[in-house]
Parts: structure tokens; C-alpha cells; sequence
């Protein structure tokens, strides 16, 4: 097996994507990984939580009690008597999410206990104890003594601490880290000496497991922590409101900071920020140093945003030279951490990167930002930084770190390719596609072709791309004010989803996710076949935003049916209605099964051992009569589905070689007018960049 | 040059770290829709961030306001929260001198060692200025509902008469006649727009975009609305409300704030843009003359102070008289055998309003900026207050040796 760079499912001890397709079924099952970790069916054992009250314990009993409930896994809730109701809070998300009936059933497996926090209560004995996930206050002492609690009383207990900054060597126990919003973030940094059972049970549950090493504070920490105290470093030079700051980086980077304190819940939250920051400094010096702000408002517990009262009322601006003077206030010292990263070897490159984007709202991974960026001005921020803030250059700055980006870690962050000389594996492992993702999809299928493999499988990671939601509309931002950006975007990714079916002799894209939309459908339909898990969702929403499809979307699947198949295409693309795939065979997708089916169908396309014919793709022009019923719909909407009947009437009615110059247009210029500016895209681009 | 001693021989006023918002006319600009107290402190800390100072620096804030406005009970903790700092400090009034009071107080609070770093952050907003209801039971009303600027302006409790009146009365008894006074006017008027043109107030004004509670741009603050250029016939032509005092030889009511720092010698040097520059109080002089005769008060102050002194007006490189009325700089300009040409060079508030509460803050900010671009000297500033009352200070604007 020869990889680009090594994959993230292997870091969980999983083995390669091509793996799973050559053995024809995922690595492991759920049902093995609970037996392992709770327990035979016949004498399960229970999960606890304790501090279930707390805002992380509440959120994991949920999504952990959801998930393993089919496997009559008990949830037990531990916590102090005093502690508020948080439990409870959750039943309303669990409603929405499973209707009253699931609701109810799954808290109907949560039992709840009070201890006082010495003793453990005589009944937990009853259910069985194998799983411990600590989530109390982040006090080590208390952290240490509660593990011995458990251990005196159940030997054999596997604990797993959610803190978020001790270092398992200090805790005694290994971590499972998770990310706010912790109902529904399914990310956890993992630290443990190898990938384990209930690592793998996370995977297997849906969950995105990633180990990171063993040091103070992980890596969301460092990066959401140290973007925090960077923008109050920035504060403090400038005096610019944190609300304003907000709005800066969240038109640079992405996220809100301080609004993302006051969301979790400022008391909490600032306290562990400082928690975080106070142990890193500790170990690193002055890079990491709180700022006297985040000390007082640790004590205070105070909101960052101004009571509702006190709506700001004096707007600040920035010169072309304050700009200048923020950035390197603000991401020089993310720059310098990521550094740290880097030569602690925190994680895989590709974890690292997604943790900013999944978990702190980075639009662009940290290090996806460092390569547009490219190494020698990621370091010349960082000097420039210095010079701001002499202190923090005494230490943790690693420059030579960026200097290996063009090695495949760093070249290959979402895109992975496996080879075994004969079939290729493409993984994509970022729900949404963008640039990054499209260069990176070229890099892979040169990878390929320099190896001379005309057979590929193109897919998801089995990982973090649970599901592939189409093209990052942040990319079309700058096509908001300009024809050319928006057909370029348009033209160039057309063209890369056409090297999966130019390039290739056989190329199969596997849907494994719940769903697949837009972009990204576009994309796999480029594949000469399209094969998908059967309860995947897959749609063109494109009409609602509204824009038209950009990567061929209004002529490829068209030219790939017969003429009564095509209404059922313009239904999708004109109302944007999904449909599950397993009502999309012969006409959508090629086939449509179970995992396992469909993985084997894959793998035998791919290998040639298949009886399933591929669909060609029509060359010639032809009419499209768009004679069929359509639901009313809103005035953008409407207009949409007028620019993708026009943009499908057009590009069927050239040859398949014109019509990606057609369709680029019509959707460069469609982005560059009233109906997307005025429309979802523009709003979001509004709320982004507008400070 | 004459030297003297100072009052707060440890208090600096940095040069530099200053500012004042333009004062628009009352009910002219969003500011009549603002918590003022917050306004003030949100542009403080937007005036301090321009200058390059951390609020983080200061130590203490000592805020003067003449209008009560909403939360005025939390004074100045709540305004300094505003600046997302919470540092101590309390409001001082004293109607228009209110501005130079607190930068007094300041004075005496870095002098005192408390702290090193004080910030004086004077405002008031004047439109639709608040109705206080009082009960008094010894009046036949029983209860008494007063409008804070327009009542007061119109009635002063110790005279029984309206503050319009003492222009009249100074005016005929220092024989000041119309023709002077339309004269005087228009200087002043020339005055302003000249130093408007020469860029020295952009050193002082500060533009401030304003936000509704949406988060909407509200309009930009950046300018004095209200004043419009005046020809010697169109002041001519006014109707004399009193004697010598006509809608254009009187000022008018403004929003507005202005803020800057009073510190220890070290922390002025480290603070200010030019650190070379050193300003200093000198001295400071007060005096109340009889019923209804304010324009004549600043003067007689102004003599105590240079008798205590020993300084003389060809000693002052920039006089500055805050002067509700042009009434004031005539009388001033005879009682002290001035000629009133040669003071108020940038503008004052008879052109530029009267928002009470930072209008001598902003006559300072402006003075020292005319005396620093003079090459320093001694500063002499003056005004009037309610109640007859008059007060002159001095300070000495060092250049950093070119002329000391």
C-alpha cells in the first residue's frame, strides 16, 4: 500500500480508506467495540458521567446516551445534590432531534445519582460501572482524587477525564477532550498511549475521535484560547471593544471569540480559558501570559459583550496601518503557536488543521491558512509580532516547523490518496469543497497518474467528512462584486471534477456520509460511477440560495440519462428537493445499498469485477424541454430556478466541450447580481466581512 | 521668561492625549438620542485608542457634568466601564466651569501621589435635557417640575432673574456699545474658520460614528452643526434681544464631550506623542461679583490671579475666554485694557456652542495646541459661571527647550 501522507483513520488504529474497500466492511462494528468496552449483551456494564450536571457533562450524557442506547448501555448521571438541573435541560434538543417517543426512551436509560463527592453511592455498584467520563471542575487534586474514588471501589474501570488542559501524565488517566457545543460536536481530542476500544467505539458511534499528544492543553485549547488572549492583547494596544474585535476576527479568520465566551457561558468559560492559558504559560512563558482583562473577568465571571443596555454606541474603524498592527497582534501569535504545534508534534497535520475549523470556527485551518499564506510570511508575521510584543519572542517559536510545507502532511490536509498499484483511493476528508480542497484534489490525482493508476475510488475520509455538504460559499464572497472571480471558481473546479472521469479509466465516487449536496454532488457525479450508501441524502439546494450549480451540475447528470429520466433532474435542480439515494438508482446514482453492499460494489467496479455498466456522458447538444410540475416558489428562488432553467436550456445545447464555458459564465454572472447578493451567500458575506 | 510656581508641581497634562467630539447644536445630531455618560466614556476610550494611549493605564477618572442624565447616580465607575475599565473616580459640577474643575481635581489627585494616571472626561448633552420633578411643599405648586437647562437659564433662585439679563446689565455698565460688539462677533466667527482651515482643530475634534441599538450606523459626529458663517450685515441686521446681545453675540446649546489626562512628570513622558512637551498647572483664581453681572466675574478673577502671580497679560501667549456672550470680551477687553483681537484665535464657545459640562475642556485643548504651535508660554484661560461667579487658571506650555 503506498499513501500521499499517512491516513487519519490510522491514527486510530483503523487501517488505510483502500483497506475497508479491499476488505469489502468497515474495520470494526459497534456492536463488537461496546461488547469490548462495556461489557458482554448478557452482563453489560454502565457508562458514568460524572459532573453530569455541568454544561460538557450534560451535552456527552445526550450524545453519548443517544448513541449507545440501542445497546443497552446505562447512562448514570453523577453529580452533587446542589447541582442545577442540567440533565434535564436537555431533553428539548433530544426531542427536536428524536421526537418526544426517542426522547423519552433515551432518558429513560439515564439514571441519576448524588454523591458528595468523597463516597460513591452505594447503588452505582447495581449498574455496573466499565466507563468513566470525568467532567468536574478543573481543580487536579480533586481530578486525582475522584479517579482514586472509582478505582478503590471499581478496579477495572476504564476513566477517560474531558478536561481541558491537564496533561494525561499529570491526570493519571487518559482524555477524551470534547468540543463545545457539546450536545452536538462530535469532536474529541483523544490522548491515550494507543488507539483503544472506546477511542474506536467513538468512531464507530459516529463520533470523530482524534489523538493528540500528551502535553498542557490540547490543541483546540492553544488555538481557541490563544486566539482569545491574542485579540485582548490587541485590546490592550489599541483599545478597541472586545465586540469590535469580534467583528475584525471574524472577518480574518473566522471565529468570535469573546461572543463564543459569552455563549458557552462567561463564568465557565472564562475560567478555563485562564485555566488553559495560566498552565501554558507556565510551561511556556509569556507567549501564553493571561492579560490582566481575562484574570478579572475569571474572578468576575462577567459577560465580555456590554449588558443589552449598554449597546455600544461609538463605532471604531481601522487604518490601513492599524489593519496591519491587528494582524500581527492577532495572528502573529497564533502563527507562534501553531509553531508549538508543530514541533510537539500535537497531532496529525490533517487533525490540527481540522480542529480550528470544526470546534473554533476557523473558516480556513490554521495551517491550510499558513500554506496560502506561505512560510516565509507566516514567519515574517510572527517577527513582526515580536517586535509588538518582545516578550513573547523569548520562547515556543519554531519557524523551521513552516519551512516543511511542501512536505505531503502539509500539501495534503483534506486530500488523501492510497494506492495499491492497480486501484486508487482518493479520500476527501472537509464536508464542504473549496480551493484548498481543489488543490489539493489535483495534487492527488497527479499522485495517481504519475503512479499510473487508471482505476479510483473517490469518497470521503471515513472520518471527518461524515457528510459532504457541497461548496464552501465562503469562496464565492469575493464573486459577489466580480463576473470574472465567479467564473474562474466555476471553470477551474469544473474542470478539476472532469479530470475524475478524463483521467481515468474506471472511477467510482462512494457517497458514505448521510449526505451529499451541491458541490460536492457535482463533483462525484463526475465520476464515470456513482455509488452511494442507501440512506444517503442527495440534492442540488443550489436554487435556494439562490446560485446556480457551478460544476456542471445543470448538464452533466443530464447528458448521463435517457430523456424521461431527465424530469427527475430538473425537479432537483429547479426546487432544490433532495432524494435519498436509495431512490436515485439508474438515473442518480449507479447503485445504492447497505455499507457493506455498497462498499463491495465499489471495490468491484473498481477492480473490474462488476456487472454494473457505466452511463455514459452524452457529447453532442440536445433540447431539454422544462415541461415539468413545479411547487411555487419565493421570488429568490424564483428567480434562481429561472437562471438554472436558462443555464441547463444553454449548456444541453452545446456540445459537452462549450458547455463548461457556458455554465461558468451563467454562474459567474448570476453570482455577481442582485438575486445572490441579496440572497443567502450575500447575507452571509454581509455578516462576515462587515465590521 | 518670567518665572513662577506652580500649584500641583507633580501633575503634567500630556500633550497630545486629548480630544474633544465636535459639538453639534442641541437637537441637531443622534447625540440627542444618546446616554451621553455612555457615549462620553465609549469615545473617551475611542479618543484614548487614536492617541495611542491604553485606557488600561489609567488609574482613576474624575468626570464632570452639569445635565443629569440616565445612571448619573453610578458617575464615574459606570463611565469607566464603559471603557470595558473599571478604575474608581467621581463627577464634579460646577456649571460651565465644570470642564476646568475637574481638570483641577485631577491635578490635586495626582499632586496627592494617589495615582499617576487620571483622566478627566467632561460631557453633557443638552437636548431634550431632563425634567426633574420636585416636591416643595413650601411652594404653592406644591410640586415643581423643572427643565434642567432651559429653567435654569431662566431663572437664577439667588437674583430671581434670567441669565440673558447679566449680558445686558455688564453691557451698560462698561458702556460697551453695538457696533463693538458686531465687530468682536465676527472676529470670532473668522476666528474659528480660519483655525478650522488651518488643520489646528483637527488636532483636538475627534469624528465619531455613532450606532443605534441594532448596531446601524446612526450618522457620523463630525461637526460643530449649528455654526454657519456670519457677515458683518447679517449680525448688524439682528434683533437685540437685551443690550449688545443678539442671537449671533450670544452662544448656543450643544452636545458634547471632551477628555484628557492629567499625570505624573514620568507618565506624561511616556504617554505623550511628544514628550518634550511639558505642561503644567500655574495657577488658578476665582471671584463672584455682584447680582447679575457674570461677564464682569472672569475679569476680576483674572486680576486676582495675576496679582498672585505677578504675571502679566504681555505675559500670556494665549488668552482664551469662554464666553457665552461677546459681551465678556468686551467688558474683559476694557477691564484689563486688552485688545480683544488678540485672544480666543481658534474659536470659542460663543461660535462653537455650549454644551456646559466639556466646553472649557475643550477651550483648554485648544489653547494648549495654539500655545504649542506659538513655541509654549504661558496659557491664560478664564470664564464664567452660574451665579455670578468668575475663575481664571494659567499653565506654562513647555516646548521641550525651543522657548521655555
Amino acid at each position: 500500500m503506498t499513501t500521499m501522507r499517512q491516513s487519519t483513520l490510522e491514527t486510530l488504529g483503523l487501517g488505510t480508506v483502500h483497506g475497508i474497500f479491499q476488505k469489502g466492511k468497515l474495520p470494526v462494528t459497534t456492536s463488537e467495540l461496546v461488547d469490548q468496552v462495556f461489557g458482554p449483551a448478557n452482563n453489560r456494564g454502565a457508562m458514568v458521567i460524572s459532573g453530569a450536571n455541568g454544561i460538557v457533562g450534560a451535552g456527552k450524557m445526550m450524545q453519548l446516551g443517544s448513541r449507545l442506547h440501542p445497546y443497552g448501555v446505562t447512562m448514570v448521571g453523577l453529580d452533587f445534590p446542589s447541582a442545577p438541573d442540567g440533565i434535564g435541560r436537555q431533553y428539548a434538543g433530544l426531542k427536536a432531534a428524536f421526537g418526544q417517543g426517542g426522547a423519552e426512551s433515551i432518558m429513560s436509560n439515564v439514571v441519576r445519582l448524588n454523591y458528595d463527592g468523597k463516597a460513591l453511592p452505594s447503588r452505582l455498584a447495581d449498574f455496573r460501572p466499565r466507563f468513566l467520563l470525568e467532567a468536574i471542575p478543573e481543580i487536579l487534586e480533586i481530578k486525582r482524587a475522584h479517579y482514586q474514588v472509582f478505582r478503590s471501589t471499581f478496579k477495572d474501570i476504564e476513566i477517560r477525564s474531558v478536561t481541558s488542559g491537564f496533561p494525561s501524565s499529570e491526570l493519571g488517566v487518559g482524555i477524551a477532550h470534547p468540543a463545545f457545543p457539546h450536545e452536538i460536536n462530535k469532536l474529541w481530542e483523544v490522548v491515550e498511549p494507543k488507539p483503544s476500544p472506546s477511542t474506536q467505539l467513538l468512531w464507530s458511534l459516529g463520533l470523530l475521535p482524534v489523538p493528540v499528544s500528551d502535553n498542557w492543553s490540547f490543541v483546540l485549547d492553544v488555538l481557541f484560547c490563544g486566539l482569545t488572549l491574542s485579540a485582548l492583547r490587541w485590546h490592550r494596544a489599541s483599545n478597541m471593544p472586545y465586540w469590535k474585535i469580534d467583528k475584525y476576527v471574524r472577518r480574518s479568520f473566522g471565529p468570535n471569540p469573546f461572543r463564543a465566551h459569552d455563549a458557552i457561558g462567561a463564568k465557565g468559560a472564562n475560567f478555563l480559558t485562564w485555566s488553559c492559558l495560566h498552565h501554558l504559560s507556565g510551561k511556556y512563558g509569556p507567549l501564553f501570559a493571561p492579560t490582566p482583562e481575562l484574570e478579572y473577568l475569571k474572578e468576575s465571571g462577567q459577560n465580555w459583550y456590554p449588558l443589552d443596555h449598554f449597546r455600544p454606541l461609538v463605532n471604531w474603524s481601522m487604518t490601513a496601518g492599524d489593519e496591519e498592527q491587528f494582524q500581527s497582534w492577532v495572528l502573529g501569535p497564533i502563527l507562534q503557536m501553531t509553531s508549538l504545534l508543530l514541533k510537539e508534534k500535537r497531532g496529525h497535520l490533517s487533525h490540527i488543521n481540522a480542529i480550528g475549523e470544526i470546534c473554533a470556527q476557523f473558516r480556513s485551518g490554521v495551517l491550510a491558512m499558513i500554506r496560502r499564506m506561505g512560510a516565509e510570511a507566516a514567519i515574517k508575521r510572527v517577527e513582526a509580532y515580536h517586535r509588538l510584543h518582545p516578550e513573547a519572542a523569548k520562547g515556543c517559536w519554531y519557524p523551521d516547523e513552516f519551512r516543511k510545507i511542501s512536505e505531503p502532511a502539509w500539501q495534503q490536509l483534506y486530500v488523501n490518496a492510497e494506492h495499491d498499484g492497480k486501484v486508487g483511493v482518493i479520500t476527501i476528508g472537509r464536508e464542504a469543497y473549496n480551493s484548498d480542497v481543489d488543490a489539493e484534489l489535483n495534487r492527488a490525482i497527479d499522485w495517481l497518474k504519475a503512479a499510473k493508476i487508471d482505476r479510483v475510488i473517490v469518497t470521503g475520509d471515513f472520518h471527518f467528512s461524515s457528510q459532504m455538504v457541497g461548496a464552501d460559499t465562503a469562496e464565492f464572497y469575493p464573486a459577489l462584486d466580480d463576473v470574472k472571480c465567479g467564473t474562474d471558481v466555476s471553470a477551474g473546479w469544473s474542470a478539476t471534477a472532469r479530470r475524475l472521469h478524463r483521467d481515468f479509466a474506471v472511477s467510482v465516487a462512494y457517497i458514505n456520509g448521510k449526505r451529499c449536496l451541491g458541490g460536492m454532488l457535482e463533483l462525484m457525479m463526475h465520476c464515470r460511477y456513482l455509488v452511494a450508501h442507501k440512506d444517503a441524502t442527495l440534492g442540488m439546494p443550489e436554487v435556494t440560495l439562490p446560485v446556480i450549480p457551478g460544476m456542471e451540475g445543470c448538464h452533466w447528470p443530464l447528458r448521463k440519462v435517457a430523456a424521461e429520466q431527465r424530469p427527475r433532474l430538473l425537479r432537483m435542480l429547479l426546487t432544490g428537493e433532495s432524494v435519498k439515494a436509495s431512490d436515485a438508482s439508474g438515473w442518480l446514482v449507479d447503485y445504492a445499498g447497505s455499507m457493506d453492499d455498497a462498499i463491495k460494489a465499489v471495490w468491484e467496479i473498481a477492480s473490474g469485477t462488476s456487472k454494473i455498466k457505466e452511463r455514459t456522458v452524452a457529447d453532442g447538444a440536445f433540447d431539454v424541454p422544462m415541461e415539468v410540475q413545479l411547487p411555487a416558489a419565493s421570488n429568490g428562488s424564483e428567480a434562481g430556478r429561472s437562471a438554472i432553467a436558462e443555464c441547463i436550456k444553454k449548456s444541453c445545447a452545446v456540445p459537452l466541450g462549450e458547455a463548461i464555458t457556458i455554465q461558468a459564465r451563467l454562474s459567474g454572472q448570476f453570482m455577481a447580481g442582485k438575486h445572490c447578493r441579496e440572497g443567502r451567500i450575500g447575507a452571509d458575506a454581509a455578516k462576515t466581512l462587515a465590521v | 521668561m518670567k518665572q513662577t510656581a506652580t500649584i500641583y508641581p507633580r501633575a503634567r497634562i500630556p500633550y497630545g492625549t486629548w480630544g474633544s467630539s465636535y459639538f453639534p447644536a442641541w437637537q441637531t445630531s443622534p447625540l440627542a438620542e444618546v446616554n451621553i455618560g455612555q457615549f462620553a466614556g465609549e469615545a473617551m476610550n475611542r479618543i484614548m485608542g487614536l492617541r495611542r494611549v491604553p485606557v488600561h493605564e489609567l488609574e482613576y477618572l474624575v468626570i464632570g457634568s452639569t445635565i443629569p442624565w440616565h445612571w448619573k447616580f453610578w458617575t464615574a465607575p459606570m463611565v469607566a466601564s464603559c471603557m470595558n475599565h473599571r478604575i474608581p473616580g467621581f463627577h464634579v459640577e460646577q456649571a460651565c466651569a465644570t470642564g476646568l474643575q475637574a481638570v483641577m481635581v485631577a491635578g490635586a489627585q495626582v499632586e496627592a501621589g494617589g495615582q499617576d494616571v487620571v483622566g478627566v472626561l467632561t460631557f453633557d448633552r443638552t437636548s431634550d435635557s431632563p425634567v426633574g420633578v420636585f416636591p416643595e411643599r413650601r411652594a404653592h405648586q406644591r410640586t415643581y417640575a423643572l427643565s434642567d437647562v432651559w429653567d435654569n437659564f431662566g431663572f437664577d433662585p439667588a437674583t430671581g432673574k434670567a441669565m440673558i439679563g447679566c449680558a445686558g446689565n455688564a453691557a451698560r455698565k462698561y458702556k460697551i456699545d453695538r457696533k463693538e460688539i458686531d465687530e468682536l462677533t465676527l472676529h470670532r466667527y473668522d476666528q474659528y474658520y480660519n483655525a478650522r482651515k488651518s488643520g489646528l482643530l483637527d488636532k483636538v475634534l475627534v469624528p465619531l460614528e455613532l450606532l443605534n441599538v441594532q448596531g446601524k450606523p446612526m450618522g457620523v459626529i463630525d461637526e460643530d452643526l449649528g455654526v454657519r458663517r456670519l457677515t458683518l450685515d447679517a449680525i448688524r441686521q439682528m434683533r437685540e434681544l437685551d443690550t449688545c446681545v443678539t442671537p449671533g453675540s450670544q452662544t448656543h446649546a450643544s452636545d458634547g464631550m471632551a477628555t484628557l489626562l492629567v499625570t505624573s512628570p514620568e507618565k506624561a513622558r511616556q504617554l505623550s506623542p511628544r514628550p518634550e512637551i511639558n505642561i503644567q498647572f500655574v495657577a488658578k483664581a476665582e471671584a463672584r461679583t455682584y447680582p447679575s453681572l457674570m461677564p464682569e466675574a472672569p475679569s476680576l478673577a483674572v486680576q486676582n490671579l495675576l496679582k498672585r502671580t505677578g504675571l502679566t497679560m504681555a505675559d500670556m501667549v494665549v488668552v482664551k475666554n469662554h464666553n457665552p456672550f461677546s459681551v465678556n470680551d468686551a467688558v474683559f477687553a476694557k477691564m484689563l485694557n486688552y485688545d480683544w483681537h488678540k485672544m480666543n484665535n481658534t474659536g470659542c464657545p460663543l461660535v462653537w456652542g455650549h454644551p456646559q459640562g466639556p466646553t472649557l475642556t475643550r477651550v483648554m485643548i485648544e489653547a494648549f495646541e495654539e500655545a504649542v504651535s506659538v513655541g509654549g508660554g504661558y496659557v491664560l484661560i478664564f470664564w464664567c459661571a452660574a451665579g455670578d461667579v468668575g475663575i481664571a487658571a494659567a499653565f506654562h506650555v513647555g516646548d521641550g527647550g525651543n522657548k521655555s
